[in-house]
């Protein structure tokens, strides 16, 4: 795993994607992650919204593009929830930066760097997710980290399918 | 401070945004501490913008499931429907293939059937045959069947339905046999009118329609009448079925003749299963054999009855006793509280007196006014004879053979006037050896 200055990385290896794609896989990515509850009943064990902005934040290379994209897909989420607005937002922000500054300094084009920074992400996303709501809301909340440990899981096996599928829509020089 | 801002740019965003969603959280909190009634308007924007982006897409999924799933059950699932609808097809086909032919055999089951009863019922002695060719042209109508020479087949024996007669043998093979059904040209058919019995001869027209000739105009031939075999031909038995007239016509060869036109009662061209008389002998079934029997065991029992009655009569007094003499016959007995009743004696006794069958000229001639008209009677010719035979008193054996059977020893039995005369003595010594009640 090469270590590259974070500058000459992001010119080097940026990747460009069409503006619909900017617009309609986050769109898509939340749209499934209310819809899927229906069908999948309780086996929700994968975070969309949170994957595509892993895929993005390794793509762009850009911290603030990733946080940004993270906190309003987080956002999102929490409006489409009864919780407060912001939960989802600040860990997803910060899976966002998190990915974004990781993806300067490796290569992410490897699937298993991939799978495996989604897995990790995934967990600091949780776990990020838990800090909020007990120590900055004070609320109580059920916390079983199996379901999230398999949460990690399927976001990762999502990630390597739907990266591959992604990279497809890249803009190439 | 600005290469600070410029080094330090994704962290400084990065704790923005955090800090303004923190920010956020507490002042929702805040708020729904203090109001305890949800969120304030602000972030019900944002709950709106959440929903406007999230809801059209979900309810469009939520609509275009039943349409993914119709789609998915009438299109890609249906991927091998024309397949399975040419195998479906095929089955299809066989089946009605099969329905077909089990309808069929259904059919010549009832035939099969029907003519087996007919066979069963028919008194003469048949075989049953398949149809299995024809002369294949219009111009002979003969046909061929599946039994010949080896199943006692012989030629010109009768082939009938159990509807009517369809023709005769004419060729005979060892497995198969030729038949000339009764529409062909060459034909012939002794037959009979059922209710007018006019007699003709059937043939076949040059249509194929079989047709009485040699019939003598006559208005009381209609159509519809029944037409039956006559029986004269050696071939047909008497009385079979041979169809209806259906039209008559005048002959154009002969004035005052007509040719009718039967509707053969058999389907002459659809013939499946035939039989064929092949013995004329009277076959009867085992209930009439049954009731034959008994029949002549009643017969005998009849016999064996009037023998019975001539015994009992033997045993049991008569109205003439050969033992006693004839002034001391029962009929003579004057201490009989229940006399017998006689007639009064005529005056000039004839031939209607009774016990007296005389004529008055014949009377003149004989010298016994009691037994000469017996000689003269038709009925009773030798009677007299008999009875005026001086050996007979004796020999009462030899009375019955040279007597009349029945007639003249029934006469004496009835009642007649007492004979005065010495004659009448030896008169009803032979009647002692017959009484009365032994008459057969």
């Amino acid at each position: 795993m090469s270590v590259l200055s974070a500058e000459s990385r992001r010119e080097y290896e940026i990747h460009r994607y069409p503006a619909l794609i900017y617009v309609l896989v986050p769109v898509v990515a939340i749209v499934l992650q209310a819809w899927l509850p229906r069908i999948l009943g309780r086996f929700i064990w994968f975070d969309l919204p949170l994957v595509v902005t892993v895929f993005f934040a390794l793509s762009r290379r850009n911290p603030i593009q990733g946080s940004i994209l993270g906190g309003v897909l987080g956002i999102f989420e929490d409006a489409l929830t009864g919780h407060a607005i912001g939960i989802n937002g600040i860990a997803k922000t910060l899976v966002g930066y998190l990915a974004a500054s990781v993806g300067i300094l490796i290569n992410v084009e490897n699937h298993a760097v991939r799978l495996i920074m989604t897995f990790v992400l995934s967990l600091v996303g949780s776990a990020t997710y838990f800090f909020v709501v007990r120590f900055l809301l004070g609320l109580t909340i059920d916390t079983n980290w199996l379901t999230e440990l398999y949460k990690a899981i399927g976001n990762s096996l999502i990630a390597l399918v739907v990266f591959p599928v992604l990279d497809r829509f890249q803009i190439r020089d | 401070m600005e290469s600070f801002v410029v080094r330090y740019r994704n962290l400084l965003v990065l704790l923005a945004l955090l800090v303004a969603q923190i920010l956020g959280l507490a002042t929702q909190v805040r708020r729904v501490n203090k109001e305890q009634s949800g969120d304030g308007s602000d972030v019900r924007l944002i709950r709106l913008w959440a929903n406007a982006i999230v809801s059209p897409p979900e309810r469009i999924l939520h609509f275009s499931g039943s349409g993914i799933s119709w789609f998915w059950n009438n299109y890609v699932d249906l991927r091998h429907a024309r397949q399975e609808n040419a195998e479906l097809q095929n089955t299809v086909d066989r089946l009605r293939l099969e329905q077909a032919a089990l309808l069929e055999d259904a059919k010549q089951g009832q035939r099969l059937q029907a003519l087996l009863n007919f066979q069963q019922k028919y008194i003469y002695k048949t075989v049953a045959a398949q149809v299995i060719g024809s002369s294949g042209t219009d111009q002979s109508r003969v046909f061929y069947i599946d039994k010949g020479k080896n199943a006692g087949i012989d030629r010109d024996m009768a082939v009938i339905t159990a509807d009517g007669i369809v023709g005769k043998v004419r060729e005979v093979y060892p497995r198969t046999a030729q038949v000339l059904a009764i529409n062909d040209q060459t034909s012939g058919a002794g037959v009979i009118m059922e209710s007018t019995r006019i007699r003709g001869i059937l043939r076949g027209n040059a249509k194929g329609q079989p047709q009485i000739e040699d019939v003598i105009r006559d208005q009381r031939i209609k159509s519809g009448e029944k037409v039956l075999t006559a029986g004269g031909d050696e071939i047909f038995p008497r009385g079979l079925p041979v169809g209806v007239v259906d039209s008559i016509a005048n002959d154009p060869e002969r004035d005052g003749f007509v040719q009718v036109i039967v509707k053969p009662a058999a389907h002459l061209n659809q013939l499946d299963e035939v039989l064929i008389i092949t013995s004329t002998e009277p076959r009867f079934p085992p209930d009439e054999q049954k009731d034959m029997a008994a029949t002549e065991a009643l017969k005998g029992a009849e016999a064996e009855q009037q023998k019975t009655s001539e015994g009992m009569a033997e045993k049991l007094p008569g109205l003439i006793d050969p033992k006693l003499p004839p002034d001391q016959q029962p009929l003579n007995d004057t201490s009989n509280p229940n006399p017998v009743s006689r007639p009064p004696m005529a005056i000039r006794p004839d031939r209607f007196t009774p016990g007296n069958a005389v004529t008055p000229a014949v009377s003149t001639d004989s010298q016994s006014g009691d037994n000469a008209p017996a000689a003269t009677t038709p009925s009773a010719p030798k009677k007299p004879a008999v009875q005026k035979s001086p050996s007979t008193p004796q020999n009462g054996d030899n009375a019955p053979a040279t007597a009349a059977p029945s007639a003249p020893k029934r006469k004496p039995a009835a009642p007649k006037p007492p004979d005065p005369s010495p004659n009448a003595t030896p008169a009803s010594t032979p009647q002692s050896d017959n009484p009365p009640g032994r008459t057969p």
